[in-house]
């Protein structure tokens, strides 16, 4: 099958920063041995290259589909799997450099996916609607008077790269942020990666104070370890999953119950 | 570059986000326009052979432009080598914008833009940030700034 090879490649290498970066052991293809191989996390592709500093991607592991899972090797320690449910479908056995490194990559990798991130938009756009219109109904309450300053959220700074047509709700956001991408005169649309003129930007100073982390999250536990070996498992993200905080539990009860296991072991 | 063929040929079979017969002509010089059965599944778009179950090929629409090149025509172009365009010919107006619509919306990219944004404005109007709640606030995929480490908090 035919793929647009030096596009995805460039994909790989153009300058829209990485999602995750670093050294991991990739068992070969052909041969039963391990490479050292500099990885590459952007969006749902996991690219590998020879060295950090080759120009291009020795493959690509398209993630959409799959499963990440610890699994126990013999000659490698942190060792973990990307699996696929397909028939014959490969089994992609890495390892990283040490633990830390290794629950960090499984977390990235499971978190990976283009159902993912849209199942974590779609529930951000239903939560602004919310807000939204929370808002909406507050300024309805509120009649400013020529000697009152509208209070808004005490005091704390718009997001200086949101300006514009998107402070105010708009009936859909989406739409919103669309008006923002600068369209060609016959109304086309570009699907530009290194952000938008006037818009969302990378490092264009976007104004967000973190919150203050009084009681700190923990992070979250590292996704479900599958005790069965080959054979198609579970797809975790069924057809009926659409809200994503319910996957969210799903993922977390399984979790939180190996986690206690692990503790409870050392 | 390797590629995980069979993985992508099994995505190939997944419920499409959008699926028609077009007409469709490579990049090259000397591609002839040809009917092709085009199908956009997560950020690929994959084209078969009208009759044939197995695709010829998958196009990764992160990088790319998409552009309308008539009345009922589209074309995609990747950035890197901006020249070369894919061109799809629709069987109506309204067909081919609506195309040109999902491709934009496809890319993995813009979905990240989108969940910023939402993050931004969601935490603008709240004051909460609604990735907190799940525990992937610091999660590099969804930075505000994208890929540069999280602002610190301003002096008060």
């Amino acid at each position: 099958m035919k793929l647009n090879e030096r596009s995805v490649a460039h994909y790989a290498t153009c300058n829209s920063p990485p999602d995750k970066t670093g050294f991991l052991w990739k068992k070969g293809e052909r041969n039963p041995t391990y490479h050292r191989r500099w990885c590459v996390l952007k969006g749902n592709m996991l690219f590998y290259f020879e060295e950090r500093d080759s120009r291009e991607p020795v493959g690509v592991i398209v993630l959409e589909g799959c499963t990440v899972e610890l699994c126990d090797s013999e000659s490698e320690e942190f060792a973990f799997a990307i699996r696929f449910d397909c028939a014959r479908a490969r089994v992609y056995k890495l390892a990283a450099e040490s633990q830390v490194a290794m629950e960090s990559w499984v977390k990235a990798l499971s978190r990976a996916t283009f159902d993912y991130m849209r199942l974590l938009v779609r529930e951000l756009e239903r939560q602004l609607e919310e807000a939204q219109q929370g808002a909406l109904s507050q300024q309805a309450k509120n009649k400013p008077k020529k000697s009152q300053v509208q209070g808004g959220t005490g005091g704390r700074s718009k997001p200086t790269s949101l300006q514009g047509p998107l402070t105010q709700p708009t009936g859909s956001p989406e739409e919103g942020l669309l008006s923002l991408i600068p369209g060609k005169e016959n109304g086309v649309s570009w699907n530009k990666p290194a952000g938008l003129s006037n818009g969302v930007g990378e490092g264009s100073g976007v104004v967000w104070e973190a919150e203050s982390r009084g009681d700190s999250v923990r992070p979250p536990p590292i996704p479900p370890r599958r005790k069965t070996p080959g054979g198609s498992l579970e797809d975790p993200v069924s057809p009926g999953t659409g809200c994503f905080s319910k996957l969210h539990d799903w993922y977390g009860k399984e979790v939180a119950e190996l986690r206690v296991e692990w503790l409870q072991s050392q | 570059m390797r590629f995980n063929e069979k993985e992508l040929i099994f995505l190939s079979r997944q419920p499409s986000e959008r699926a028609a017969e077009l007409g469709m002509r490579g990049p090259k010089k000397g591609d002839v326009m040809k009917r092709r059965l085009v199908k956009l599944i997560v950020n690929f778009l994959f084209y078969f052979r009208t009759d044939e179950e197995e695709p010829i090929g998958a196009l990764l629409l992160e990088q790319c432009r998409v552009e309308r090149e008539d009345d009922m025509a589209f074309s995609i172009a990747f950035l890197d080598e901006a020249e070369r365009k894919y061109l799809f010919e629709c069987d109506s107006q309204e067909q081919c914008l609506e195309w040109i619509d999902a491709i934009i919306k496809a890319s993995y990219e813009f979905m990240r833009k989108n969940l910023i944004f939402y993050r931004s404005e969601i935490h603008r109007l709240t004051g909460k940030d609604p990735l907190e709640q799940y525990g992937i606030s610091d999660e590099t995929r969804f930075q505000v700034s994208s890929g540069l480490p999280p602002l610190p908090p301003p002096p008060t």
